[in-house]
């Protein structure tokens, strides 16, 4: 602002618009402190000495930084083999979601099939199932088939889930048919279409359902929690879960403070790696949450 | 989309197949079932197999051993006549209405200031904004706990500050909605943000220039242009927040385990806890009236938009 000249800005009419300016700003300001501040106070009081996180939770004395809750928390839970366990998940989870949802996508999106519409319904109705509807099925189906503790359990049941298919529909149905036409009167076959001209064209898309798939499945917690009974095969959600569990169970008084120290430090070490992911690929991101959503 | 042979075209064409216009147009009728093969059989294994189960389930009682007994709709008129089933329902209901009309609203003004090209910083704002978006829900439903604790939370010791009394927010039935909607608004709004924002930038801005030379304030333009070109998004919106309201679980799981006196317990909750106590008849059926509710909420809101076009 403060490069240009007096006559630009006269000719900006800066005065007119510089209270809403700072109004927005303002408005942005709260609203953003309001959203980083647990984040913030999350990582900082990691590093407190376990008193002082419940005696002066707002405060932070510098010289009293310790690894203490660290070291307590790596003794007492399993963090490493859920880390292990939730990349394990992630690798192969999002593997089967980001082949075969933006294919079944573009078949619903670009195609006439019998019974699509039907298909496309029952799609939709599942949208509006609670995940926990299925639980009891699935977990029969689970012991039937041996899968209790396994990674197939955690991987398969939802890798391709009702709106990853919503989604992409959702994408490739901006593609305009010109172009898929174009393809076929060059004599490319029917999934060349899809290979070298469709998945070029929405790629933001499909970055968009990468981003919703690692959240998915490194925040999923519902169906690992029930699918996975043994430690050794726990993801790092409900690993972190049966912290909380102390807390409000029957550790209240004494090693209150000192749960609370140790929950806090695998708390931020659960939440590390994906600010770390997002704050490398924010453009990618962002513009892939934009791609995929309702247009006005 | 009609089909149509391109015989004239391909046989010009020079990369096409050489078995014939014909082989082509099968290998088109083939091509979608091939595409949704894959889907179709996770989808079917995992997603219609439990379903059709979860129906049949839902006619019995059964707890986890032995054969199920049949017993028609007693499920269904147990659970219609328990005030504790209407309890849950009641209760997502206060939290819808904590959550979806604040998140509209303060989303929107939101999207609208990052919208505006003359706002200085605004990747900085977006990206402040997402964060809470990919925290993970248990680690950060696990701070909740600490952070709204009665006597050693850094809530009340920011009120005290103020000079303002300590609060039971996780411990008087009062408190304790709002607070896990401050959680649930917390931890998405971010996400209608972005949502929102998309449905911004398919606006035409010659339609505000116009707006401004006749003399339209920023809050008539947002009332009279932004909101009703936009109401498709933000309907959209409140439809996917509604089935994520009703369908909560995780947050009053972890924070408040559905309680103090059962004030948190929400329908997906509730319906959780019949599982986790093998009474799986009932929990089925009350599975299937959850759906129902929400399919119907779905279509209102659905409705509610076609009725404006």
């Amino acid at each position: 602002m403060s490069s240009l000249t007096a006559s630009q800005t006269r000719l900006d009419r800066r005065p007119r618009r510089s209270r809403p300016a700072i109004a927005s700003h303002l408005f942005l300001l709260l609203l953003m402190a309001a959203f980083l501040a647990p984040v913030v106070w999350t990582l900082v009081s990691a590093f407190k000495p376990a008193n002082d996180i419940i005696s002066n939770p707002l405060g932070f004395n510098p010289s009293a930084f310790t690894f203490e809750n660290y070291r307590q928390m790596f003794a007492d839970v399993p963090i490493g083999s859920g880390f292990l366990n939730t990349a394990v998940v992630l690798v192969f989870k999002g593997t089967i979601t980001l082949l075969f949802a933006p294919l079944a996508g573009y078949a619903f999106a670009k195609y006439d099939f019998r019974f699509k519409s039907l298909l496309f319904g029952t799609v939709m109705v599942t949208l509006t199932l609670p995940i926990i509807v299925l639980i009891i099925p699935m977990l029969l189906e689970m012991k039937e088939l041996g899968w209790i503790n396994t990674y197939q359990a955690l991987i398969l049941p939802g890798s391709i889930d009702a709106f990853a298919i919503f989604w992409m529909r959702q994408v490739i149905s901006s593609v305009p048919d010109e172009l898929l036409d174009a393809a076929r009167v060059d004599g490319c076959g029917e999934f060349g279409i899809y290979w070298r001209v469709v998945l070029p064209v929405i790629r933001p898309g499909i970055a968009g359902l990468a981003v919703l798939t690692v959240m998915n499945v490194y925040n999923d917690f519902v169906w690992p929690v029930v699918a996975t009974t043994a430690t050794n095969r726990q993801t790092l959600q409900v690993v972190l879960s049966t912290l909380a569990q102390n807390i409000t169970g029957n550790k209240i008084g004494a090693d209150y403070a000192h749960v609370t120290g140790e929950l806090l430090a695998a708390s931020s070490i659960a939440l590390v790696p994906l600010l770390i992911i997002f704050i490398v690929l924010q453009k990618h991101f962002i513009s892939g949450l934009l791609a995929g959503s309702v247009k006005g | 989309m009609t089909v149509t042979t391109t015989t004239p075209v391909s046989r010009t064409a020079p990369h096409a197949s050489q078995r014939g216009p014909r082989w082509s147009l099968v290998r088109r009728k083939a091509a979608p079932y091939v595409f949704i093969l894959p889907f179709l059989a996770i989808f079917a294994a995992f997603t219609i197999y439990p379903l059709v189960f979860t129906f049949r389930l839902s006619f019995t009682s059964w707890h986890g051993e032995g054969a199920a007994r049949w017993i028609g709709w007693d499920n269904y008129t147990y659970l219609l006549s328990n005030p504790d089933f209407w309890a849950s329902l009641a209760t997502s209901g206060i939290l819808w209405l904590l959550i979806v009309p604040v998140q509209v609203g303060v989303g929107l003004i939101a999207a609208v200031l990052l919208n505006s090209a003359k706002l200085k910083a605004r990747g900085f704002y977006r990206t402040a904004f997402i964060v809470p978006f990919v925290t993970p829900l248990v680690a950060i439903a696990q701070v909740w706990i600490v952070v709204f604790d009665q006597n050693y939370g850094a809530v009340n010791s920011f009120l005290h500050l103020f000079g303002l009394p300590d609060i039971g927010w996780l411990t008087t039935t009062t408190w304790s909605k709002p607070t896990l909607a401050l959680l649930f608004l917390w931890k998405t709004t971010g996400f209608a943000i972005i949502i929102l924002l998309s449905g911004l930038q398919s606006i035409d801005t010659s339609l505000y220039e116009a707006a401004s030379l006749d003399g339209a304030s920023r809050i008539r333009q947002l009332w009279s242009i932004t909101v009703p070109l936009i109401r498709r998004t933000i309907m959209f919106l409140v439809v996917l927040q509604t089935l994520a309201v009703f369908q909560m679980f995780a947050e009053p799981y972890v924070v408040t385990k559905g309680g103090p006196y059962g004030s948190t317990t929400t329908a997906g909750l509730y319906l959780y806890n019949h599982i986790s106590v093998a009474d799986l008849g009932t929990g089925a059926a009350n599975s299937f009236l959850l759906v129902v509710i929400l399919m119907t909420l779905s279509l209102f809101f659905v409705r509610l938009l076609r009725a404006r076009d």
